[in-house]
C-alpha cells in the first residue's frame, strides 16, 4: 500500500535521504525509528506531498482526502475550542458535523469540546490533534511522533486508539524514537539512520535477528550495534 | 462552495475571539462617534472625523487585519492542515478575503449612521467604503504572502498601512499633500464626502485603479510565496 523506492532527497549539499525503500501492507502499524535528524518526519512530508523528491517512486495507495495527518506543529486555531477546530475540518471534508463529537469521545476529550485549544495541555493538544486526524476515518493515517512528550497514561490511550485504528482497517504509519513503543505498537518496522533505512521486518524477529532478545525484544540494543549510536 | 463558507465561518468566529483584530473594527467607528460629538470646533470640514477615521480604518485597520490573519495561518502551519484536507488556495483566499469584507462593509454602515448620510449620501459612500476595503484586503493578503511570519508581517503591514490610512487626514491640512493623496484609494472617501453632489466616477475609477495594481502585487506574491504545500 504505502511504499518508497530508491528515495533521495536534498536539502542544498545536504543528502537527508538516500534510497530509502520499503513497503507498508494495508491493515498494519508501519512504524519508522531513528534518532532526531534522521529524515523521519521528511520521509512523511514527502509521501504527504508536502515535500517533493529528488529522485525515486512513492505511493500511498490512498488520495490526500483519504489520508488523516499529525505532525509535530499541529497547526490547530489556538482561539477557537476542540469542537469548533473539527467542525471546520468537518465541513471541509463534506462530512456530518457529529463526526466531530464522534471523533473528541474517540480521544477523551468530550468534556474539553468547548475549551479553547490554547487553554489546553500539551497532551490534549496532541489528541485534539489525533482527533483530527482521524475525524474524516482515513483509509491511511501518518503520526509523526505521536507521544512525543506525553505522559505514560495519556500516551498509553493514545496506542490504544491506534491499535483500534488498524484493527478498524487503517493503515498507520508513524515515526518515533521511542523503541518500547515501536514493540508494542508496530507489526512491521523501519531503522532509519543517516537517511538510510538499515533494517527492516518485524520487530521481534529484527531483534531475534540480532541476538538482542534476552528476556524482552530490545530493538534499542540492536540499533546501537547496527550504528553505534543511542537513540535519545 | 462549501470549503469557502467553511472557511469564511472560521474567519467569523476567529475574528470574534482575536481583540487584535476586533479592535480594529470597533475602535475606529467609536473614536469617529466620539469625536464627532464631543468636538466642538468652528469651521471644521463637515463630517470630518468620519471621513478621517474612515479612511483610517480603511487603510491601516484593514490591511493589518488581512495581512496578520493570512500570516498567522502560515506561520502556524493551520494552512497547511487546510491544504492536505483540499483545500485549494482559491476557496481560502476567497473564504478570508469575502469575511473581511463583509466585516469592513459592516463597519462602514457604522460609519454612514455616525455621518448621518442621506439615502444617497450612504450609498455613495458605502460604494466608495466597500470598494475601498477591497483594496485593502488584497493589499494586506498580497503582504500577508510575502511575510515568512507575523512579526515580518507586521512590520511590512505597518509603514504601508500608516501611509494609506493618514495621508487623507495630512490631505485635509496640507494642499500639496492634497493634490498628491488624489491617486490613493482611501483620498477618495475625503473627496466623497466633501462633495456628495460631485460624480462618484472619478473616485471609483481612482479606486478601481489602486485595486488593479494590488491585484498585480498579489499575482506576483502569490506566485513568488503562493500557497502550497511542496
Amino acid at each position: 500500500m504505502i511504499h518508497m523506492n530508491g528515495i533521495v532527497k536534498r536539502f542544498g549539499e545536504q543528502t537527508v535521504l538516500s534510497g530509502v525503500t520499503f513497503e507498508v501492507k494495508e491493515r498494519e502499524i508501519f512504524g519508522l525509528l531513528g534518532p532526531s535528524g534522521a529524515g523521519k518526519t521528511t520521509i512523511i512530508n514527502i509521501l504527504t506531498k508536502q515535500l517533493n523528491a529528488d529522485g525515486g517512486s512513492h505511493g500511498t495507495g490512498a488520495d490526500m482526502l483519504e489520508t488523516g495527518l499529525m505532525l509535530d506543529a499541529d497547526g490547530l486555531y489556538g482561539r477557537l475550542n476542540c469542537l469548533d477546530n473539527l467542525n471546520l475540518f468537518a465541513d471541509v471534508y463534506g462530512i456530518p458535523r457529529s463526526k466531530s463529537l464522534e471523533a473528541l469521545k474517540n480521544v477523551g476529550l468530550t468534556d474539553a469540546a468547548k475549551k479553547a485549544v490554547n487553554e489546553l495541555s500539551n497532551g490534549m493538544r496532541q489528541r485534539l490533534s489525533l482527533a483530527r486526524a482521524i475525524l474524516h476515518e482515513p483509509k491511511v493515517l501518518f503520526l509523526d511522533e505521536p507521544t512525543s512528550g506525553l505522559d505514560p497514561a495519556t500516551a498509553k490511550g493514545i496506542h490504544t486508539l491506534i491499535l483500534g485504528l488498524r484493527d478498524n482497517g487503517a493503515t498507520v504509519f508513524l515515526t518515533t524514537h521511542n523503541m518500547d513503543e515501536a514493540i508494542k505498537l508496530c507489526d512491521h518496522i523501519g531503522l532509519l539512520h543517516k537517511g538510510k533505512i538499515i533494517e527492516e521486518g518485524v520487530p521481534a524477529d529484527i531483534c531475534e535477528r540480532h541476538n538482542s532478545f534476552k528476556t524482552v525484544p530490545d530493538l534499542e540494543a540492536v540499533f546501537i550495534n547496527l550504528t553505534g549510536v543511542e537513540l535519545e | 462552495m462549501r470549503i469557502i463558507k467553511a472557511i469564511f465561518i472560521k474567519q467569523a468566529k476567529d475574528m470574534f475571539k482575536n481583540p487584535m483584530v476586533l479592535v480594529m473594527f470597533i475602535i475606529f467607528p467609536v473614536v469617529a462617534l466620539m469625536m464627532t460629538k464631543l468636538v466642538t470646533v468652528e469651521d471644521l470640514p463637515p463630517n470630518m472625523f468620519v471621513t478621517m477615521m474612515a479612511a483610517i480604518f480603511a487603510g491601516m485597520g484593514l490591511i493589518s487585519s488581512a495581512t496578520g490573519v493570512i500570516a498567522e495561518d502560515i506561520e502556524q502551519k493551520s494552512l497547511r492542515f487546510l491544504m492536505i484536507a483540499g483545500v485549494k488556495p482559491y476557496q481560502y483566499l476567497f473564504g478570508t478575503i469575502g469575511f473581511y469584507l463583509l466585516a469592513g462593509a459592516v463597519a462602514s454602515v457604522l460609519f454612514a449612521l455616525i455621518g448621518d448620510f442621506t439615502g444617497t449620501e450612504t450609498l455613495k459612500f458605502l460604494a466608495v467604503m466597500i470598494s475601498g476595503t477591497a483594496a485593502s484586503i488584497l493589499l494586506g493578503a498580497a503582504i500577508g504572502l510575502l511575510s515568512k511570519n507575523q512579526k515580518t508581517a507586521t512590520s511590512l503591514s505597518m509603514p504601508v498601512a500608516m501611509i494609506v490610512g493618514f495621508t487623507p487626514m495630512i490631505a485635509t491640512f496640507n494642499e500639496t499633500v492634497e493634490k498628491a493623496a488624489g491617486v490613493l484609494y482611501t483620498q477618495q472617501i475625503n473627496v466623497i464626502v466633501n462633495d456628495f453632489s460631485a460624480g462618484l466616477w472619478k473616485p471609483l475609477l481612482v479606486i478601481a485603479c489602486n485595486i488593479a495594481v494590488f491585484i498585480v502585487i498579489f499575482v506576483a506574491a502569490y506566485k513568488k510565496k503562493g500557497i502550497k504545500l511542496s
